[in-house]
């Protein structure tokens, strides 16, 4: 007897006075004790199925067909009242956003005591037991501390884990997950990931558990459900849907991602984007077939029918049984910088310290964000820096392109020390270095048209430019990086997440810089996108000859990408080394955990990221 | 609404589109007018005496004289052409005032809000500081200090509310010098200065716009007030705020002499804080997008 049932459950909204569906005709059936994975890209329609359950549908939304069930009741048309005693205690949920989830004015324990009050424990000294074992079972030490802790006191993973006492509490019979380590670091995803799947195991639990990392649900769900577009387009048992999908948008799905052992593959990458609301009413056939590599006239007719491609495995498309043809070939591994004329950038022991706090008489205390750091950047070498958030990357960013003013060391660029501060030092920056931030929303000037952002740079310049001149360099720099030239009198918040990143690239690349500085450009960008701006920046390479410090957390982007990488822990750079070497066999016990913190390539491995974590802080 | 006339709505920009900002702008306008025409519109010379048609009452009550459409005061002076003379001093003090503090209010903020660190501390600690005199005991030393006259109310106005614009708008400066578009202009080579006038300024404008208007209408009341006590124009002059001193004695017998001159006071006022409004709601961006989101 399944537990949660959808059966041809469609949501759907009226925008602009049409009908659009953001979930179509869904179809499954979980049991009790399972864990399905719900694997999408943003826009799928993923957390609409969260939102389905909790009939918190955002407005204009509505149920418009099938049904939802939950133990054999109708979670749709359910009365609030009864919807109200399932949530929380059959029912319950672990939400994105550790932080915002808990309420910043309560303390934890007065949060939790909240929560246990309204499931019925009465007494008061039971529900702080009852708190305390609950901390227990999700590894959180000093318990009877942390009661009395505000939100804002504890760290994103801390909080996530607080959440998930509270979610498994009640010991309900099903948990919905929704995206619960996307705000976290890659370490502390291991860990909370293992901690949801050991609270499902020891409570019989089923888990909805809402992700875009494919390979993530293929390690740790049971069964998977691959969504694009609002329609369900292949279901099957984990393992089996990632060893050997059999629709083409959870293979190209699978190939865009890079990996971090075996041979060096190309990445897969698919054109475009996945259609919007709006955008799916063009398509009568597959929703896929624009971006398929499979596509045949049939596909754009009608809409393909489900068809059963194996044991408990299923996929809609006319071509499943072609799928296995969408290959990447091996590549050879990333080719090191020329090291002709010397580095371009050297950075010797440099130190950044922040003053913390310290009042009046009292002695300030102080923060290295960066120590002691050296690393020299070679002509067209693309070099990876790789950590956790707080391991000083971002700082060590700022400090070589100059938003920050080291506190010891030296920075040269153009055989110049470049960190006096004077004008010669700014100069020998501007020929030499630029920057791509990480969130376009915030590095872009909404109120500058694009041909304008792009081309600020001329701006800045001693001769004055014509708006002509820079509308033309403007639309060169497009045709580069692969937008169309109408883009150039378009304001950001009228491009995608994916363009906005290239117009960020766009502008770094506009005085045709010796080095790029990127921090962390692909972290909120989907798999798809990813690809795309991965294998962009690889070509524009090859066409103009820079050489770039690439800043992140994704170890296996920073394997594509990066001949060479630097591991960073607590400010100091902890390992050094060819990118291959470094992580085929890695020295220090910080990288070893940050590796093993990554799901393996194959699903069957064995992951074991805590015992690493363990060895570290041993 | 008929479908052409929806369509021409479109066209127009979204802050013309807003009742509070047409109504605003119409009194505004009319008040305005009244002061950089009135010699052409009043119909007589606001200092001429007419001693044998004193007090006489507005066109709607028995015994009006056509000749005095609002009637006299108790010197016979036309109080229509003393109301449309006052828009003069009224708009004068407000445009040069709201201006003058905006101007220092504003690149104070800009410089604080950019440049952080010490100046801002310094900035922000004279601001408190200003901030912790009541506006009115600050302003009546100012004009103790400085002596009457228009100069100096306006003066007094500049040097008094400075502060309101430079603590609203530093708060939003700091969000906006906190954005990477800010430190990436740095990046391609912007100076300071031009970082500040092409990246910071145009997303703080829209508040500055609405700060202004809502100022003129600060700056219309403390005029009244500071005349009314006769610390601003000399007694030749006429402002609304002396002829509500003016008619205090006849208060029984002729009230519209006073209620005119407070409802002329009250209308320009609503005028200004409308347009202000509206023009928050209309411009500032977070706002519509908590509305549309």
């Amino acid at each position: 007897m399944s537990l949660l049932v959808a059966r041809g459950l469609t949501v759907s909204a009226t925008i602009a006075g049409k009908t659009v569906q953001a979930l179509r005709e869904l179809d499954f059936a979980l049991a009790p004790g399972r864990m399905m994975g719900l694997v999408g890209e943003s826009g799928a329609g993923k957390s609409m199925i969260g939102r389905t359950i909790a009939q918190v549908l955002p407005p204009g939304f509505r149920v418009s067909g099938g049904s939802l069930t939950f133990d054999g009741r109708d979670l749709v048309t359910m009365d609030a009242r009864s919807r109200r005693d399932l949530l929380g205690k059959d029912i319950a949920f672990i939400p994105q956003e550790p932080l915002s989830a808990l309420n910043p004015v309560f303390t934890i324990g007065q949060q939790i005591d909240e929560h246990l009050a309204r499931l019925g424990v009465c007494d008061r000294g039971e529900r702080r037991e009852r708190a305390l074992a609950m901390f227990d079972a999700v590894h959180l030490p000093h318990g009877a501390d942390l009661l009395t802790k505000y939100p804002h006191q504890l760290s994103g993973g801390m909080c996530q884990r607080v959440l998930i006492a509270m979610a498994f509490a009640s010991r309900p019979r099903l948990v919905v997950a929704d995206e619960p380590t996307t705000a976290l670091d890659v370490t502390i995803q291991a860990r909370i990931v293992q901690l949801i799947r050991e609270m499902q195991e020891k409570s019989g639990t089923a888990v909805v558990f809402i992700t875009h990392d494919l390979k993530l649900a293929a390690q740790i769900c049971d069964e998977i459900l691959v969504l694009y577009a609002g329609r369900p387009v292949e279901r099957g048992p984990a393992r089996t849907v990632f060893a050997s999908p059999t629709h083409p948008y959870t293979r190209c799905l699978q190939l865009a991602n890079p990996n971090l052992s075996g041979p060096r593959r190309a990445l897969h990458s698919l054109p475009e984007q996945m259609p919007g609301l709006l955008g799916q009413l063009a398509l009568d056939g597959c929703r896929f077939a624009p971006r398929c590599p499979l596509v045949e006239d049939a596909c754009r007719r009608a809409e393909p029918p489900t068809v059963v491609t194996g044991a408990d495995h299923a996929a809609a498309c006319l071509r499943a049984a072609s799928t296995a043809s969408i290959a990447a070939p091996a590549i050879g591994t990333v080719p090191a910088g020329t090291g002709s004329g010397g580095p371009l950038v050297t950075v010797d022991a440099v130190t950044k310290r922040y003053a913390l706090g310290g009042g009046f008489l009292s002695s300030r205390r102080h923060f290295d964000a960066v120590k002691g750091v050296s690393l020299a950047i070679a002509r067209n070498e693309f070099v990876g820096v790789v950590g956790e958030s707080g391991s000083g990357k971002s700082t060590l960013a700022k400090l070589i392109v100059g938003l920050e003013t080291p506190t010891a060391g030296s920075i040269v660029m153009g055989g110049r020390d470049v960190t006096d501060g004077s004008r010669l030092a700014r100069q020998a920056r501007l020929d030499t270095v630029q920057m791509v931030f990480q969130d376009p929303q915030s590095a872009l000037n909404p109120r500058r048209r694009v041909a304008s952002i792009v081309t600020q740079a001329m701006e800045a310049g001693a001769r004055a430019t014509t708006w002509d001149e820079r509308l033309a360099r403007a639309r060169e720099l497009l045709r580069e990086i692969g937008l169309p030239p109408e883009t150039a009198t378009r304001y950001p918040s009228q491009l995608s997440g994916g363009q906005r990143q290239r117009v960020n690239i766009a502008r770094a690349l506009c005085t045709t810089p010796k080095v790029l500085v990127a921090d962390e450009i692909v972290s909120g960008l989907d798999v798809s996108v990813q690809a795309q701006l991965l294998n962009l920046l690889l070509r524009l390479r090859d066409e103009f000859g820079f050489s770039m410090l690439f800043i992140s957390h994704d170890l296996s982007v920073v394997r594509y990408l990066c001949s060479r990488v630097l591991v960073m822990w607590r400010g100091e750079v902890v390992e050094t080394g060819p990118t291959e070497t470094v992580f085929a066999n890695p020295q220090h016990p910080y990288t070893r955990m940050l590796l093993a913190a990554v799901p393996p390539d194959d699903p069957a491995a064995a992951w074991n990221p805590l015992d690493e974590v363990e060895r570290l802080t041993a | 609404m008929s479908a052409a006339a929806a369509s021409a709505m479109r066209i127009l920009p979204a802050w013309m589109r807003s009742g509070r900002v047409i109504i605003g702008l119409l009194i505004v306008a009319t008040v305005v007018a009244c002061a950089l025409f009135a010699p052409w519109l009043a119909p007589h010379d606001p200092e001429e005496q007419d001693l044998l048609a004193q007090l006489l009452p507005p066109f709607w009550q028995s015994g009006a004289d056509p000749l005095y459409p609002l009637g006299t005061d108790a010197l016979g002076r036309c109080v229509l052409s003393r109301l449309i003379w006052g828009a003069r001093v009224a708009m004068t003090v407000a445009v040069i005032a709201a201006f003058g503090a905006m101007i220092l209010g504003a690149i104070l903020a800009h410089v604080a809000g950019y440049l952080g660190g010490a100046v801002d501390w310094t900035i922000s600690r004279a601001v408190d500081v200003w901030m912790s005199f009541p506006p009115v005991v600050l302003s009546l030393i100012l004009m103790t200090g400085l002596g009457a006259g228009v100069r100096n109310v306006i003066l007094a106005i500049i040097l008094v509310d400075w502060t309101r614009f430079c603590r609203v708008l530093r708060s939003e400066v700091l969000v906006i010098a906190r954005k990477d578009y800010v430190a990436a202009a740095r990046l391609v080579g912007f100076s300071h200065t031009r970082t500040l006038l092409r990246e910071v300024l145009p997303a703080t404008v829209p508040l500055l716009i609405t700060l202004l208007s809502i100022e003129m209408a600060v700056a219309v009341i403390v005029e009244a007030i500071l005349s009314y006590v006769g610390m601003s124009v000399e007694a030749n002059i006429p402002a609304w705020g002396q002829m509500i001193a003016d008619a205090r004695r006849e208060i029984h017998h002729a009230p519209w002499g006073l209620v005119l001159p407070i409802l002329a006071i009250l209308i320009t006022v609503l005028g200004f804080n409308l347009l202000g409004d509206g023009l928050r709601r209309t411009l500032d961006v977070r706002l519509n997008q908590t509305r549309e989101g």
